[in-house]
């Protein structure tokens, strides 16, 4: 393989796991940045999301009726637990919030087990994109070009909602100062509500894409869980641009990293992220200003 | 129009409102003065339901609102510029004055953004500008700007002219002046007791969480005792 294809093939991947990292991540940061909730069973739905498109696909036999119906099954489960546990621990301090969520993580690996069992599941992509597709000479799987396009339709609807539409200022003026939102008429518990609903729907997504490439195991909501935190961090928690940045930095790094420099390419990511705690500690685009 | 019956109320366990009574009346401008800590903008942050009443009753227009959440009071006409001024650094100057209009009535409304730019000049220019890139006079006329949005019935000031510049106190008086002509209810926090005086038609002095003395600017400043025990230094 030439060196060039070899670094076009390490872009894509790179660009296509961004793309997954962004949409866990974006569910994560807003729901940090508004509800100041730490939600750790993140993973856990994204999780959910693989299975239940599997066992959508295989009930209707079309993968496009799991690509809009998984994601809704999350939504619901994530409203389940808005209401019985995350709005009575908003104000429960972050101790309470992560052993909460992390409790939640062991029921919902728990359940994955009691209903799908131990062993990885294949999904297969819809007929029209398998195979692959020549790219500057590159042949990529389809689907993953689909990843890839995907994450770019839902990063720019996202950009565009939050920076140009009267809901985005209303996002945005509530994770500055709900105080003063509210004073301005805005409920904010509803509007919270409705992003809370917005991330799961993308956690459930993203869940259900990343079937095919990946398997979908009972360890994908842990394993995936670490550098999608990450990414909330180094991008600034709360901050919808930074949960861009951040996905492709370490998507890239864990990517790139692993194809150039394999022996310490898993701990790439922890360092960035320790000089980023130290240089910048709100993260590279703070929500904040 | 605004009427507090004996409230109480505070932070957490800390009350600062002990049995607070006030009625401010429809068109009237109305100052609370007294020195720092004895819960003006406490009495502020209870009206708007920031802080929640521990005992006795909020009532504005004949609506009780003591139970209501904040967002439901703002709805009601009652806007709130605090004391920070809050202007939102992540929204433009333009963004901040829309979302404050977005409650307002489509037809009919008395404020749009080009009455506020009419009204204070100085932001026309810095409209595209974030919120976190102006100075303090001008965050304190969009701060005001936002609430006039509102088309509010009632306007809270808490400390208007802290930290600013004579000039810019002076354009501030100059405005709240014209909206007190124009017939707007304002209840007023200050610590600059001369701006208070000159804009107030009633001005009661808060000690310990309650309204301790009540009278006209004239009659306070005639009352040196009154003037020496509780907003002397």
């Amino acid at each position: 393989m030439s060196d060039a294809a070899f670094w076009i093939l390490q872009l894509l991947n790179a660009l296509q796991y961004s793309m997954l990292l962004f949409l866990l991540s974006i569910g994560l940061t807003v729901i940090f940045g508004l509800l100041h909730f730490m939600n750790l069973a993140h993973g856990a739905l994204y999780m959910m999301g693989a299975y239940i498109g599997i066992s959508i696909t295989s009930a209707t036999g079309s993968f496009w009726a799991a690509f809009f119906l998984a994601p809704l099954a999350v939504t619901a489960i994530g409203a389940v637990l808005y209401f019985t546990l995350i709005r009575r621990l908003r104000n429960a301090g972050p101790m309470n919030q992560v052993l909460v969520t992390f409790g939640l993580i062991f029921v919902f690996l728990d359940i994955v087990r009691l209903g799908w069992g131990d062993i990885a599941l294949g999904l297969d992509a819809p007929t029209a994109l398998q195979g692959t597709t020549k790219f500057l000479s590159v042949s990529y799987p389809t689907y993953r070009f689909f990843i890839i396009g995907l994450g770019l339709v839902v990063m720019a609807t996202l950009m565009t909602i939050v920076s140009r539409t009267q809901i985005g200022a209303m996002i945005r003026a509530s994770v500055e100062n709900d105080d003063m939102a509210a004073a301005m008429g805005i409920n904010v518990g509803r509007l919270f509500f409705a992003v809370f609903c917005v991330g799961c729907a993308l956690a459930g997504l993203a869940g259900v894409v990343a079937a095919p490439v990946f398997s979908a195991t009972t360890g994908m909501g842990i394993s995936i869980l670490i550098p999608t935190l990450i990414v909330v961090v180094i991008g600034g928690l709360g901050s919808l641009q930074g949960a861009v940045v951040g996905s492709l930095i370490v998507g890239s790094i864990e990517t790139i990293g692993a194809a150039v420099l394999p022996g310490v390419a898993s701990i790439l990511i922890y360092v960035l992220l320790a000089v980023i705690l130290v240089v910048r500690p709100a993260g590279l685009i703070p929500a904040r200003v | 129009m605004l009427e507090l019956k004996n409230i109480e109320s505070g932070y957490g366990e800390t009350r600062v409102i002990h049995g607070l009574d006030l009625t401010v009346e429809a068109g009237s401008v109305h100052a609370l003065l007294g020195r720092n800590g004895v819960g003006k903008s406490t009495t502020l942050k209870t009206i708007i339901g920031q802080l929640s009443l521990t005992a006795g009753q909020i009532r504005f227009d004949g609506t009780d609102t003591s139970d209501l959440n904040p967002y439901d009071i703002a709805r009601l006409g009652v806007a709130y510029v605090p004391e920070t001024r809050d202007i939102f650094g992540a929204l433009s100057v333009r963004e901040n004055l829309e979302l404050a209009g977005r409650l307002a009535p489509a037809e009919g409304a008395s404020w749009d953004v080009d009455r506020v730019l009419d009204f204070f000049p100085n932001l026309a220019d810095r409209m595209s500008n974030g919120g976190h890139e102006l100075s303090g006079g001008e965050q304190q006329m969009l701060a005001i700007g936002r609430a006039l949005m509102m088309e509010p019935r009632i306007l809270l000031l808490d400390e208007p002219t802290e930290g600013l510049a004579p000039i810019i106190i002076q354009q501030i008086f100059t405005k709240l002046n014209q909206l007190k002509t124009e017939g707007m209810t304002i209840l007023l926090v200050e610590q600059n007791f001369n701006f208070a005086a000159g804009l107030a038609d009633m001005i009661s002095l808060v000690g310990r969480g309650q309204i301790v003395w009540q009278g006209t600017a004239d009659a306070l400043k005639t009352d040196t005792e009154a003037h020496e025990k509780w907003l002397g230094v």
